[in-house]
C-alpha cells in the first residue's frame, strides 16, 4: 500500500471518528474520567491501608502517574479493538467490498486503525496536559523517555493490530468471535500491566512476559515514558515486539488463506 | 472477456433442529449438509455484451457473480476474466473490474459521497484528470452534480445507488457485474438507472453481467439471457429465443360487441386452443403458433369481433414457469 493511499484511509477514519461530537465527548470525559477515578480511589486506599510509602518500587504519586500514562496511552493502543470490525465484516459479508480493491485488506484495516487513534490521541493530550499540575513532573521524566515511550506507542498498535487480526479472522468459521475478543481484551490488560504494574507480579510470572508480547502492549510504552526501564532494555523488548509481529503475520497469513477459501459472503 | 468453465461451488451449511432441544444438542454435534449453489456452469461473455442473469431466490446467481468477480472461490471449475483468474484477486485485474451490488452498500455511509470518490481514486490510483473527467461525465450523466458534497446516509435511495454506480464505474472498469441494481428503487428510478447503463454500455463496450428480479430490467437491457436454476443453467441465447424455445403458442384475444346476444360457451371455442378467458365481453385463447390464422378468422367468423389481438406470450412468464419447472428443459 502506498503511503499515499494509507494517510487517504488513516484521515477518512479519523474524520468519520471525529465526526459525532457528542460521542467524542462523552467517550473522552466520562470514559477516561471512570477509568482514572477507579484507579485514583483504589490506589490511594491500597496506600493508606499498607502504610507503605513505597510499593514495588512506585511512590503513591508514581503510581498515580503511571495509572494516568496506562489509561490513556491504552486508549490510543486499543483505539479500534471495540469494534470487532475485521470480524463483523467476515460475518456480515462486507469483506466483499474490499476483496473487490487492488489493495490489502489487512493494510486498509491497519489504516484505519492509524485513522481511529487520531481522537483518542486528542483525548490523551487533553488528560495528559493536566498531570504536572496535579501529579507533579514525575522524577524519571526526560526527553529520551518520553521519545522511546512515543515509539513504543507505535509498535505497541502495530503488535495490537497483528494480534487482534488472527483472533478475529475465527469468523471464517466460528461467525460470532465476541467472547474471544473478550477473552483476548481481558488476558492482555492483566499480563500487559494495564490492571496493576508487572513490578506487582509474582518473580516467575515477572521472568516469563518479557518474551510474550502482553508487557509491550501497554507497561513498555509507560515504563519508557517515566524512566523505568534502560535504552538498552527498551531496544531489546522492542526487538522482541517486532519479532512476535513478525510471528504473528505469519499465523495471519496462514489462517487468512484457509479461511478465504471458507468466505461465503453472505451477510446483511 | 469472461469466460466460465463448469464452474461449480458447494456451501457446507449447520442444520440445526427448532426449538431449545435443538439448540442444546447443537451445541455438542452439529449437522452438516452441502448445498450445491452452482453445478458445472460454463457460459462466455463479449465485450460490449449484456447479459441477464435470471433465475429465482437461491438460485445461484450471486453465488456465480462473486466467483467472476473473485469474491469467493470455487469448489470446482475454472474461469478467466480478462485472462485472469478472479479470486486469484490480481490487482491488475481488480483494477478492471467493478461490482454493484443493490442489497449493499459500497460506500461509506458516514462520508459525503466525494470523499468517498477520492479515496477509492487512491484505491484504484485514478489520475488526477481522468478521475475528473469521469466524475464529471458521471455526475452530470445521472444528474447527481449537487448531491455530491452530502453525506451518503443523509441520499434517497435512488440517489444512493446512482452513487453507487459512479462509485463502481469511475476507475472505467471493462467488465461490470450488476446484481439487481435496480431493487426497492420507484419506476423513474429505475428507468433512469436502465438508461444509464445503457448509454455507459454504448460508449464504453464493457462487458455486463446483470442480475434482476424485474423483468423490464432484463428485456430494456439485454439481448441475451441465461435462466439459472437450482445452480444450473436451462437456458443461454437471445431473448426471443426463449420465446420461440419455450411458446409453442401466441395469445389471441378478441373483444366482442356487446349486442345483446348469449354469451360464447367456452366449449365451443376449446376446439381452437386452450381457453383463458371466455365471457360477452372477451375471448382470449393460447393457440399452437401453427394455427393461429385459422383460429383468428374462426372468431371473427362466429362472433361479434370488436377488436382482435394477436401477442406472444410475455417474457417474464415464461421465464418464470422455467424458473419453476421441475424437468430439465435443456
Amino acid at each position: 500500500m502506498s503511503p499515499r493511499l494509507l494517510w487517504s484511509i488513516a484521515s477518512v477514519e479519523a474524520r468519520k471518528r471525529m465526526s459525532y461530537r457528542l460521542d467524542f465527548w462523552i467517550h473522552a470525559l466520562v470514559g477516561l474520567s471512570v477509568q482514572l477515578g477507579v484507579a485514583y480511589l483504589i490506589t490511594l486506599a491500597l496506600y493508606r491501608e499498607s502504610g507503605a510509602s513505597s510499593i514495588a518500587g512506585f511512590t503513591l504519586r508514581e503510581m498515580m502517574a503511571y495509572y494516568v500514562l496506562v489509561v490513556v496511552i491504552a486508549r490510543v493502543v486499543t483505539a479500534t479493538e471495540m469494534d470487532h470490525s475485521v470480524s463483523q465484516d467476515i460475518y456480515e459479508g462486507a469483506l466483499s467490498r474490499y476483496l473487490l480493491y487492488p489493495t490489502s485488506y489487512p493494510a486498509v484495516k491497519y489504516a484505519q486503525q492509524i485513522g481511529a487513534m487520531a481522537p483518542a490521541l486528542v483525548q490523551c493530550v487533553i488528560f495528559i496536559a493536566w498531570m504536572p499540575f496535579v501529579l507533579g513532573v514525575p522524577a524519571g521524566i526526560s526527553a529520551g523517555g518520553i521519545a522511546m515511550g512515543a515509539a513504543s506507542v507505535v509498535v505497541a498498535s502495530l503488535l495490537q493490530f497483528m494480534m487482534i487480526l488472527p483472533i478475529q479472522a475465527v469468523s471464517f468459521w466460528a461467525d460470532n468471535v465476541w467472547s474471544l475478543m473478550v477473552a483476548y481484551r481481558i488476558v492482555s490488560r492483566i499480563l500487559g500491566g494495564m490492571m496493576i504494574p508487572l513490578a506487582l507480579f509474582p518473580g516467575w510470572l515477572r521472568d516469563a512476559l518479557p518474551w510474550s508480547p502482553f508487557p509491550y502492549l501497554f507497561a513498555m510504552p509507560v515504563d519508557a515514558v517515566l524512566g523505568r526501564v534502560s535504552a538498552l532494555q527498551w531496544a531489546q523488548g522492542t526487538g522482541i515486539a517486532l519479532a512476535w509481529c513478525a510471528a504473528l503475520a505469519v499465523v495471519t497469513a496462514v489462517v487468512w488463506r484457509r479461511g478465504d477459501l471458507q468466505y461465503t459472503g453472505v451477510g446483511q | 472477456m469472461i469466460e466460465a468453465e463448469h464452474l461449480s461451488k458447494t456451501f457446507t451449511v449447520h442444520k440445526k433442529d427448532p426449538g431449545l432441544l435443538g439448540s442444546i444438542r447443537s451445541l455438542f454435534r452439529r449437522e452438516r449438509i452441502d448445498k450445491h449453489a452452482v453445478r458445472d456452469v460454463s457460459f462466455r461473455v463479449d465485450e460490449g455484451e449484456i447479459v441477464g442473469l435470471v433465475g429465482a431466490n437461491g438460485a445461484g446467481k450471486t453465488t456465480l457473480v462473486k466467483m467472476l468477480a473473485g469474491i469467493i472461490h470455487p469448489t470446482s471449475g475454472d474461469a478467466k476474466v480478462l485472462g485472469f483468474r478472479p479470486w486469484e484477486r490480481s490487482n491488475e485485474l481488480r483494477r478492471q473490474i467493478a461490482l454493484i451490488m443493490g442489497q449493499k452498500a459500497q460506500l461509506w455511509w458516514d462520508l459525503p459521497a466525494e470523499d468517498c470518490f477520492l479515496l477509492l481514486k487512491e484505491i484504484y490510483r485514478i489520475p488526477d484528470d481522468r478521475y475528473r473527467a469521469n466524475l464529471d461525465y458521471l455526475a452530470k450523466v445521472l444528474e447527481l452534480k449537487d448531491q455530491l458534497n452530502i453525506q451518503i446516509r443523509r441520499l434517497s435511495l435512488g440517489e444512493r445507488m446512482k452513487m453507487e454506480l459512479i462509485a463502481a464505474l469511475l476507475h472505467g472498469p471493462r467488465v461490470v457485474y450488476l446484481d439487481e441494481p435496480t431493487i426497492g428503487l420507484d419506476l423513474t428510478a429505475q428507468r433512469a438507472i436502465r438508461d444509464f447503463i445503457l448509454r455507459y454500455r454504448e460508449e464504453h463496450h464493457p462487458a455486463m453481467i446483470l442480475t434482476s428480479h424485474y423483468m423490464e430490467d432484463i428485456e430494456r437491457l439485454c439481448k441475451r439471457i441465461i435462466i439459472i436454476r437450482e445452480g444450473e443453467i436451462v437456458f443461454d441465447g437471445g431473448l426471443q429465443q426463449v420465446v420461440e424455445k419455450y411458446a409453442d403458442h401466441k395469445v389471441v384475444t378478441a373483444h366482442l360487441h356487446k349486442n345483446g346476444q348469449a354469451p360464447p360457451q367456452a366449449a365451443d371455442v376449446a376446439p381452437l386452443g386452450q381457453v383463458d378467458t371466455c365471457n360477452d365481453l372477451m375471448i382470449k385463447l393460447r393457440v399452437p403458433r401453427g394455427r393461429v390464422a385459422e383460429a383468428a378468422a374462426e372468431l371473427l367468423k362466429r362472433y361479434p369481433v370488436a377488436d382482435l389481438a394477436i401477442e406472444e406470450v410475455d417474457v417474464g412468464t415464461i421465464i418464470e414457469s422455467i424458473q419453476r419447472a421441475k424437468a430439465s428443459l435443456t
